[in-house]
């Protein structure tokens, strides 16, 4: 039979103008279990920038194509992904026209069932929304990679995550990275917790630019020679277009658009499974990242919750309070989408502040947290220190927001 | 997806829809004949089962005849698929027996290039055709820079346009292949700018096989799109263009929809092919073979 | 890799610009290494200060550009010439410390 599925290189030496002795990196790595990667191989610690965390990940993350279109601060990465395409670690790559060709590009890479991974910035993810808000729908794992920046007029290339506000609601799993060791680790639980058959959805990791990744931090990493197992397109919620098994309805009937009571009946189911999908992909991020919040000091009175940079700084702030002999606790956020309610609301029982500092300027992550917890707490929610634009969240500035709040709210 | 696969089990035949039943038995899936491609032709039309018979077109519709001629045009459409955008033309390749991606908006050339690298990576020895089928507005505007991208880098797919000369599907809106001075909506004046000369750009970009046609002779329309499946898997990108007309915002009447397409053909809308040196290397080398097995004989 | 040696302290600079402190302490004396973002990558360093701790526990500290070592704040741009440096200061600083407790102590 002609028909050869699931190879895993199909690059040639000779096709790649390499020496006739050229293996590729790929090749050369052991595929590992993914629990056995998060959790068990021994890790190494380097210091390095967010971007090059995000290239270790890559290496590591077995993908098979890579699709990008350049954009500060994302095109670091997306340089590092040319590299290892050249070292063979990634299997097919190529810069796209702008944004609505790349995400478009990916997905179609996607419904061909192999693994897939993009990045980008602000603009350029606001550029491509409509493709991006059509994946979770299309149930096409993909794995973004979106280096936070500001949207707004007047455009700047500065930190700011108010972007990630308009993917709340698209049906795509969203991780927020606090550090470059999160920026490594994340992408690779993504891409495992995406590719679940009861998930098949998108997930998206993103991470405040320029803080984290034209920065360095300290990263434990696992040995390079190991690698993620290969995308398997065969373990899909809708199968791939391939033509290798039936086509998916959602495909290959007339679109739903018109206007009766069974499009509407069948929009409405399929979204409803696509959201409870984001809501399945839960316990996969509980077993790979030891699960979907961090909590520091619980039991404590007063709390800051957050995600991404704001992290970093609000775990100085804890830091210092203790110094000062006062207990501040800590919920770290690491999954927006799922968001993990439970488990917010489990560690803030019992408190009476609750401060949510932000870098955009919505506040989506305070709205959030109000909208799940109104009515079943009974601390106080506050927003702030909220910055947006690039501007900085020194330590201080978190302490100063807290002793306010505690001076409104005894 | 391999034809054992789609052969029904004997103990299961008698209860399986005539229609699949006769895709398979009488259908371009089993019509062989020991070769690689289907066989089946255009002049038994009417005689064997199409991978699309049903569908919500107009009467009369141009674009319909065409769609099917592409489908038994196709060499392997057990190993193809087809993306498309919103139009027309979607509405009938949804109901084809091939799978088809309907993307978003103008997304069909990106869409087709993830998805040829990505089957490309995934089977490297199967070629798996993926053919991009949409219309003049979907390709020359809100697809355009999709559309011109995918050509500069010679994705190896094919690109056919369906080109009914406006927007007929949101309501006859004129589009950038619209005759200039055209009254349509949207262009109460008329339409202010020439047809695009969407095969000018094709050459320029490097397009390796282009064709412009009109359904008017169905065995040449079955062979232009053969032809273009074969450059796209070995060669480079391949376009055919092809004159579909809307008789509804055109106000053409239903039994005069081929004489149109006879005139137009006639007076603008003439076969063309343009076909780079090695894409005529290798179509040579491929259409060469069957004067060989009569020799055979 | 960076030194490890008596590093009490790795947090995200507090004044909120992104990058990383580390922070060392030999006795009363220590270092505050700082690695900030840079829009060029190539132009990332570290930039060091020697520090006098205020308080036994706590990592609080001012900035001292009074010893030696150093009268400013030093910029290095590979972790090897830091790391050279560390392994210099390292016990100058906490000589310095001893030499200091040998002086009369001010009422």
């Amino acid at each position: 039979m002609a028909n050869v599925v699931g190879a895993a290189v199909c690059r040639t030496a000779a096709d790649e103008g390499k020496p006739a002795d050229w293996v590729p990196g790929g090749e050369r790595q052991k595929v590992v279990d993914p629990m056995k990667m998060f959790h068990e191989l021994p890790r190494e610690m380097q210091f390095i920038t967010g971007s090059e965390a995000a290239r270790e990940s890559m290496r590591r993350a077995n993908i098979d194509i890579a699709i990008a279109y350049p954009i500060t601060p994302q095109s670091e990465s997306m340089q590092q992904a040319g590299y290892l395409y050249d070292e063979g670690y990634i299997k097919e790559y190529y810069r796209a026209e702008e944004e609505i060709g790349t995400f478009s590009a990916i997905s179609g890479a996607s419904r061909a069932g192999v693994r897939s991974l993009t990045a980008t910035s602000g603009p350029g993810l606001m550029r491509g929304m409509e493709a991006i808000s059509s994946w979770p729908g299309a149930r096409t794992p993909i794995i973004m990679l979106n280096m936070c920046r500001v949207i707004n007029t007047p455009l700047a290339i500065q930190p700011d995550n108010i972007e990630m506000s308009f993917m709340l609601n698209t049906g795509i799993l969203m991780l927020h990275a606090e550090n470059q060791q999160d920026f490594y680790d994340f992408p690779l639980a993504a891409i495992c917790a995406s590719e679940q058959v009861d998930v098949t959805l998108p997930a998206v990791v993103s991470v405040d630019g320029f803080f984290c990744t034209h920065a360095r931090g300290p990263v434990m990493i696992t040995p390079e020679e190991y690698k993620l197992p290969p995308r398997d397109g065969w373990r899909s919620a809708v199968p791939a277009m391939d033509n290798e098994n039936p086509p998916a309805r959602i495909s290959r009937d007339a679109p739903i658009q018109k206007s009766n009571f069974i499009s509407y009946h069948m929009h409405s189911s399929w979204q409803q499974e696509v959201f409870a999908a984001v809501q399945r992909s839960a316990k996969y991020f509980h077993a790979y990242l030891g699960g979907l919040v961090e909590v520091v000091n619980p039991g404590a009175e007063d709390f800051i919750v957050a995600s991404g940079c704001a992290v970093s700084q609000a775990r100085e702030a804890v830091r210092q309070e203790g110094e000062a002999g006062r207990k501040v606790g800590l919920v770290k956020i690491k999954t927006i989408r799922p968001f993990p309610t439970e488990d917010i609301y489990e560690a803030l029982k019992g408190a009476k502040r609750i401060l949510v500092p932000e870098f955009n300027q919505a506040g989506w992550l305070h709205k959030e947290l109000c909208s799940v917890l109104y009515g079943r707490t009974k601390g106080v929610i506050k927003d702030g220190p909220r910055v947006y634009g690039g501007m900085t969240m020194p330590t201080e500035m978190i302490l100063e927001t807290l002793a306010e709040f505690r001076k409104e709210v005894k | 997806m391999s034809l054992e696969t789609l052969r029904p089990s004997p103990a299961m035949q008698d209860f399986l829809p005539t229609e699949y039943k006769d895709l398979v038995e009488h259908g371009p899936y089993n019509n062989r004949n020991g070769k690689e491609h289907q066989t089946v032709k255009v002049t038994d039309m009417g005689k064997f089962k199409e991978v699309i018979e049903e569908h919500p077109m107009c009467a009369g519709c141009a674009m319909t005849l065409f769609i099917r001629l592409t489908y038994i045009g196709m060499p392997n459409p057990e190993h193809t698929i087809i993306v498309g955008t919103a139009g027309c033309g979607r509405l009938a390749i949804s109901q084809a027996s091939v799978p088809f991606i309907y993307g978003n908006y103008g997304d069909t050339n990106a869409v087709a290039s993830g998805l040829k690298r990505g089957l490309e990576v995934r089977y490297p020895n199967q070629k798996k055709d993926v053919i991009v089928m949409a219309g003049d507005g979907g390709l020359i505007d809100i697809g355009f820079q999709g559309l011109m991208h995918s050509w500069f880098r010679h994705e190896k797919f094919t690109t056919i346009m369906l080109d009914n000369e406006v927007y007929g599907n949101t309501g006859g809106q004129e589009s950038g292949m619209t005759n200039q001075g055209k009254v349509l909506k949207m262009a109460p004046r008329g339409k202010f700018g020439e047809k695009v000369d969407a095969l000018g750009l094709a050459k320029v970009a490097g397009v390796d096989y282009i064709a412009r046609l009109a359904p008017t002779n169905p065995s040449r329309v079955a062979r232009t799109v053969r032809r273009a499946i074969m450059v796209a898997r070995e060669v480079g990108s391949s376009y055919i263009q092809a004159y579909t007309s809307c008789n509804i915002e055109y106000s053409i009447p239903t039994p005069d929809v081929m004489k149109d397409a006879f005139e137009i053909e006639k007076e603008r809308y003439g076969f063309e092919e343009i076909i780079s040196p090695r894409a005529k290397e290798y179509l040579d080398e491929i259409e060469k073979k069957p004067k060989k097995k009569k020799s055979d004989k | 890799m960076i030194k490890q040696d008596n590093l009490i302290l790795t947090r995200s600079d507090p004044s909120g610009q992104g990058g990383t402190q580390l922070i060392y302490r030999l006795k009363s004396y220590g270092l505050a290494a700082v690695s900030r973002p840079q829009e060029e990558i190539s132009m990332i360093h570290w930039e060091v200060d020697i520090v006098k701790f205020s308080n036994e526990n706590k990592a609080s500290f001012e900035i001292c550009h009074t010893t030696e070592l150093a009268n400013k704040t030093l910029k290095f741009y590979s972790d090897k010439s830091l790391n050279e440096f560390l392994e210099k200061a390292f016990p100058y600083l906490e000589e310095l410390d001893s030499l200091e407790k040998m002086l009369p102590q001010e009422p």
